[in-house]
């Protein structure tokens, strides 16, 4: 069995996150969202993967090699312009000469899922689970154990089964999919439409672990249901006087200074160096070469590698991206708010700050629960965010 | 400069032996051979060009013993019959060589007196004629005793018809044993035999082995056995595959932010043993040679910045022969193989004038490793791209912690500027990934340039050597004319050089020598040269003067040259892209250069 994972498009509804990698490089528990979906292949015994690459793909190739680190033999795909989820899927035609795997590399899955969509045999099949919110995802219609249907998202109360967008298939979708393609219809579930018409395809409920993160908010939730399965490593230096409880992953490399507090689940990469005096509280990830200074407070987080948090910060139910750095006094707490996404509000429980990669802050800012701080931008010190800050502005 | 491998097992060699060897390509590609121990022969197959060339039109040899060669001339031209292995008048034996021995001639002639017919114009056929001369009961104490006779640098791999065993020899050039199951393997290069095994044994000067499927028998020249346990090696073979990059180069550059965050993992702290660097010494020399010469005269400027040490640097083979002074300077030895063979007998030189000596280098146990009193170890893991890219940041790397360490200890900076430098490091890794990240900006500049026959890369202070090295970049794989100057001296000479045709790359860095580097600016684009600056971000002023403008990310003037280097390779590398230019394996040069 071979698989293919798409994984070309740049995921824009995650941005500030997306700005110099794809969605499925978004690092939830240390490890990228589409990790999870090559270890879960290889659980399988599938080791023969195609990756559709797209935007960013130098991203996705230096992290995944050829494979070899995984135990698995990938092979690289490029899609040049992202058109669509089906035209990616053709781009990887040549590769795929018998039944095939089809995942999307931007949900995070376990290897349960996978045996869940290979339970059914010789037959072929899409994965699916009950939603309560199916309006983010298609949906599709049943009549007698197959589809009879595919909605497309927004279809309000048609169905409560949510396509997870991974699908066993044949090679002869193939041409279905291209005449779709030929015709200029990129999408994926409209080539499906057409093929159920001709081919039974059976909904397999998925038993084991389907998250997508939809909005940028998300990735707290997608972080901690990866942080509850993530391995842990101990290495690094533990100063006498750290203490720890539950389940704490400590990188190569990196120093926990005296005083220091962590409750787990938490991963922390490598060479970082925290501490002294630094309180850590589950559910949070700390990428590597993260450095976060004595007296700041940090709960139920996702840092990205290369920032580093200077003194007496609080960070609350918050996501850092890639190198930002903060002075001291940062005040990020978390409470139930209205977040601005591209000009439509969101009612979202409990969220902190959404911080894009190589933002610099000075010391004593305060941002407002919900805020969304662009890639690259500078707020000076003392500065009170209480708005959306765009890529690149000064905020003083 | 050539590459030799060899294998014994159980099963078929030739493909074993063809893929091994053409991992070693990068040690020079413009002949290569094979030979395999059949069934009652022993069968040799060589031709000129690329492996590949051999690999098309190489009929199926049946035999679980072979060994084989990818050579760089450096005696006779690349031809088939200058290609290894050879083998001796009556086809007992076959051998492959790389190194030079210094008195074949005489070799030669006393062999060819005695009736023996030659093939080539190499010096390594004479080893296997005077091996069919040899006396003595196994092939182990032919091989020994035809060691004896000859001076210069060597490692060989020798098969016997018949025979399952190997026999292979150093001297003055790499050398490892890889440990396999029910199969053993010799090689130039770890890199060669990682698909196969990750047991390794590192093999010192004028040390010997004879491979078996089953045995490895360790001795030296003179016979005597000894033991050396095999070393795991954690590079896997993913670190030397291209996963789907066009080209090694461009993975590599790629690989810059994981390269310098490995490079300095623990080693900001301050904790690791510093003792060696309480020596008593006043001056430090730098010795390299091409790019790592470039790092050590931006290591000139960093060790001076931070520890106020005086500090010079020299070219490998020109500090060899330079003659002794007074002084007894630390001497660092910058080598990315560790096995570079002028800076290996600089390191030699500089212990005999009784100066201690420290190493950087990219490759555990490598020879420089033996010679030098301290290493420092890059962690930049397997470079197979000919242009070095991510070995010459990391030691950069290298040489910012080693100017850290001695600032430490000569008291020249204070605790809080040090917090400040440290936190410039680590800030590093995500200032190469911001570079990176506009690489299609770099695309699109380089195809405007891309028909310039010369091209002048100006710079001052830190960033001058970085203009050497981007002009370094820019010849060995665009074939462009590249040359690095100094941006004060244009006027002394190069300004006569510069038309419209003749594009200027300034590397503008916001530091104390700003202003000047915009004058140097302004005195070209009064030639008419287009000039492409490249500046950090934040600088409003460059465009007014320069046709083209890249803005790097914005960092202390100290680590300016870590963006700008990175940046000018990814120009080097779509320049070449732009002209068509083979990048991995530009003609006439190679990665790893074990001749003098």
């Amino acid at each position: 069995m071979k698989a293919v994972i798409l994984a070309a498009g740049e995921g824009k509804r995650l941005r500030p996150f997306t700005y110099s990698e794809p969605k499925v490089m978004i690092p939830v528990a240390n490890r990228s969202i589409m990790d999870y979906v090559v270890r879960s292949l290889v659980l399988n015994h599938i080791t023969d993967i195609t990756i559709v690459v797209g935007y960013r793909k130098e991203r996705i190739m230096s992290y995944f090699g050829d494979g070899a680190s995984f135990g698995a033999e990938i092979t690289y795909v490029n899609q040049d312009k992202q058109l669509g989820n089906g035209h990616a899927l053709l781009a990887a035609r040549e590769h795929l000469d018998e039944d095939f795997i089809a995942l999307p590399g931007d949900s995070l899955i376990d290897g349960r899922s996978v045996s869940d969509l290979l339970s059914i045999g010789a037959g072929y099949g899409a994965l699916v689970v009950e939603s309560d919110m199916p309006a983010k995802y298609g949906v599709a219609l049943l009549e007698r154990n197959r589809m009879s249907d595919i909605v497309e998202k927004r279809g309000e109360g048609a169905s409560n089964i949510v396509l997870t967008g991974a699908y066993k298939l044949p090679t002869s979708f193939f041409d279905v999919l291209e005449r779709c393609v030929e015709g200029g219809d990129y999408n994926l579930s409209h080539a499906l439409k057409l093929y159920i018409q001709e081919v039974k395809l059976e909904p397999i409920f998925c038993q084991g672990l389907w998250i997508d993160a939809v909005y940028p908010w998300d990735l707290i939730e997608v972080n901690h249901a990866a942080l509850a399965n993530a391995p842990i490593q101990t290495a690094g230096t533990i100063e006498a006087g750290v203490l720890i409880h539950g389940k704490v992953s400590v990188g190569k490399g990196t120093t926990i200074r005296a005083g220091t507090t962590l409750y787990g689940p938490i991963s922390i990469g490598s060479g970082c160096d925290i501490g002294p005096n630094v309180s850590i509280f589950s559910s949070t990830s700390i990428g590597d070469n993260v450095t976060i200074d004595p007296f700041t407070v940090i709960r139920n987080s996702v840092i990205m590698s290369d920032c580093g948090i200077g003194s007496h910060s609080m960070l609350s139910q918050s996501v850092l991206g890639y190198g930002v750095k903060v002075r001291s006094h940062l005040m990020a707490s978390s409470a139930d708010a209205f977040v601005n996404l591209e000009e439509e509000f969101y009612r979202v429980p409990n969220i902190g700050t959404l911080v894009g990669e190589d933002c610099a802050m000075g010391s004593g800012v305060s941002i407002e629960p919900g805020t969304i701080i662009g890639p690259k931008s500078r707020i000076m010190s003392g500065g009170r965010v209480t708005r959306n800050v765009p890529t690149g502005a000064i905020h003083s | 400069m050539c590459g030799i491998v060899g294998f014994t097992g159980n099963r078929e060699a030739q493909g074993i032996i063809l893929d091994c060897i053409k991992r070693l390509e990068y040690r020079g590609y413009d002949s290569s051979g094979v030979a395999i121990v059949s069934k009652g022969s022993l069968e040799l197959r060589k031709s000129v060009g690329e492996i590949s060339v051999l690999e098309s039109h190489l009929d199926k040899i049946s035999g679980a013993t072979g060994i084989a060669h990818t050579r760089w001339a450096t005696h006779g031209k690349p031809t088939t019959a200058n290609a290894h292995p050879f083998t001796d008048c009556k086809g007992e034996y076959a051998l492959v060589h790389n190194g030079i021995l210094t008195n074949y001639m005489q070799l030669k002639e006393q062999l060819v007196k005695k009736g023996h017919k030659f093939t080539s114009e190499t010096d390594s056929e004479v080893l296997v004629h005077m091996l069919e001369d040899a006396s003595g009961p196994d092939l182990k104490s032919k091989v020994l005793s035809v060691l004896k006779q000859v001076e210069g640098s060597f490692a060989i791999a020798v098969v016997q018809k018949g025979h399952d065993e190997i026999i292979a020899a150093r001297n003055e050039s790499p050398l490892v044993v890889g440990v396999g199951h029910d199969e053993n393997f010799v090689a130039s290069d770890l890199t060669a035999l990682l698909k196969y095994t990750n047991e390794i044994i590192h093999m010192l000067d004028r040390e010997a082995v004879r491979i078996t499927p089953n045995t490895v028998e360790l001795f030296n020249l003179d016979g005597e056995t000894f033991e050396r346990q095999a070393k795991k090696v954690s590079w896997s073979i993913e670190d030397a595959e291209r996963s789907g990059y066009p080209h090694y180069m461009l993975k590599e550059i790629f690989e810059q932010p994981r390269a310098i965050h490995e490079s300095l993992l623990g080693r900001l702290e301050g904790q690791e043993d510093d003792s060696f660097l309480r020596d008593q010494f006043t001056s430090i020399k730098i010795i390299g040679c091409g790019t790592s010469y470039h790092a050590g005269l931006v290591g000139k400027y960093i060790i001076e910045e931070l520890s106020r040490i005086p500090t010079t640097t020299q070219i490998s083979s020109e500090y060899r022969y330079s003659p002794v002074t007074e002084s007894k300077p630390l001497v660092v030895c910058i080598t990315q193989s560790g096995e570079t063979a002028d800076t290996l007998a600089a390191a030699r030189e500089a212990k005999k004038r009784g100066c201690k000596t420290l190493a950087i280098t990219n490759v555990l146990g490598s020879a420089i490793t033996r010679e030098a009193d301290y290493v420092i170890y890059t962690r930049a893991g397997p470079e197979i791209g000919v242009a070095a890219t991510k070995t010459f940041i990391t030691q950069l790397i290298a040489l910012y912690l080693l100017g850290l360490k001695l600032g430490g200890i000569k008291n020249t900076i204070s605790s809080e500027r040090r917090r400040v430098i440290v936190s410039d490091m680590r800030s590093l890794p995500r200032i190469v990934q911001s570079v990176l990240n506009d690489a299609a900006a770099l695309e699109t500049l380089a195809k405007k340039y891309k028909n310039a026959q010369s091209m002048f890369f100006i710079g001052r202070h830190l960033n001058f050597p970085t203009s050497l090295e981007a002009a370094l970049k820019t010849k060995e794989i665009s074939y462009i004319h590249g040359e690095g100057y100094p941006a004060g001296e244009l006027k002394h000479g190069p300004l006569a050089l510069l038309s419209k045709d003749t594009p200027v790359v300034a590397i503008c860095a916001t530091d104390h020598t700003y202003e000047k580097m915009l004058g140097n600016v302004r005195e070209v684009t009064a030639r008419d040269s287009p000039v492409l600056a490249i500046g950090t971000e934040g600088d409003q002023d460059l465009c007014k003067y320069a046709e083209d403008v890249f803005l790097v990310p914005k960092v202390d003037p100290l680590f300016s040259p870590v963006p700008m280097i990175v940046a000018l390779q990814l120009f080097a590398y779509y320049l070449a892209i732009a002209r068509g230019c083979p990048i991995d394996k530009p003609r006439n040069i190679a990665k790893t250069v074990t001749v003098e």
